[in-house]
């Protein structure tokens, strides 16, 4: 059945032959690949790409259980949106991990507070930005909020 | 007068041996008691420390029963597979499982009533 979809799309519909698992999949594999590269120009070392694509794997399922956590967390504290609280209690495990968690957190709601003053309307964006991963940077979320 | 010590609470020694020698199924030796009650210990500081940020979380001050079941949650303990009523009848006596699991008693009676 795919295989004669791609046949029929044959101008190369990524988005019909690869299922949306397989996307992200492969985003996740891209941005590994780009944090390896960092990584390797940093400590010298190189990353073979059966590595690369061990993280991506790994990252990709620890995601699963990342999501399951937060959403019990979430739950427990009878919401059904996940907050930087529940972030923070998941990163409770490892001390050092809540250090920095915390830190960018609250480096996060500074600058929201800030663009809060700037502009009082839209408090949607705001609203978005904080129920977003950690790893994402303030202004991606911001990003895709207004677009 | 013997003089009591006043010493931090812990559980019994001869329990936590006799849990423990029931599940290892093997000799073991005095040291590794010794250890494993240490570990006990370390234990329940550790739990404690959870349950407090998991009941400040749901914002409680109340220990409840849902916030051990997230904590055996994330020990992975309970599972969509495991939920926590299977444990209970598994591993604790039947006079605590009455008060843990409702059950139906004579005079058309739910205990514990809820």
């Amino acid at each position: 059945m795919i295989s004669i979809r791609a046949g029929m799309s044959a101008c190369g519909d990524l988005t019909v032959l690869l299922g949306s698992l397989q996307r992200l999949k492969a985003a996740v594999h891209y941005t590994v690949g780009c944090l390896c590269q960092d990584v390797a120009e940093d400590q010298d070392v190189q990353f073979s790409k059966q590595t690369i694509a061990a993280i991506s794997e790994i990252t990709f399922r620890q995601c699963e259980n990342f999501a399951k956590d937060l959403e019990m967390f979430a739950r427990h504290a009878k919401r059904t949106t996940v907050t930087t609280e529940d972030v923070k209690l998941l990163a409770r495990r490892s001390s050092s991990l809540l250090k920095y968690i915390t830190q960018k957190s609250e480096e996060i709601t500074s600058s929201h507070t800030e663009q809060k003053e700037k502009k009082k309307k839209k408090p949607i964006a705001v609203k978005g930005g904080r129920t977003g991963k950690q790893e994402a940077p303030v202004t991606e979320s911001e990003d895709s909020n207004m677009a | 007068v013997p003089q009591r010590k006043t010493r931090e609470p812990e559980l019994a020694s001869s329990l936590i041996k006799k849990i423990f020698s029931h599940y290892v199924k093997m000799p073991v030796t005095r040291d590794a008691f010794k250890i494993v009650k240490k570990c006990s210990e370390r234990y329940f500081r550790q739990v404690c420390n959870d349950l407090e940020a998991y009941t400040s979380h749901a914002g409680r001050k109340t220990v409840e029963k849902a916030d051990l079941e997230v904590l055996m949650r994330r020990q992975g303990l309970v599972t969509d597979k495991m939920p926590l009523h299977v444990l209970i009848e598994r591993y604790l006596p039947l006079e605590y499982r009455k008060l843990l699991i409702p059950v139906a008693v004579s005079g058309n009676r739910v205990v514990p009533c809820q």
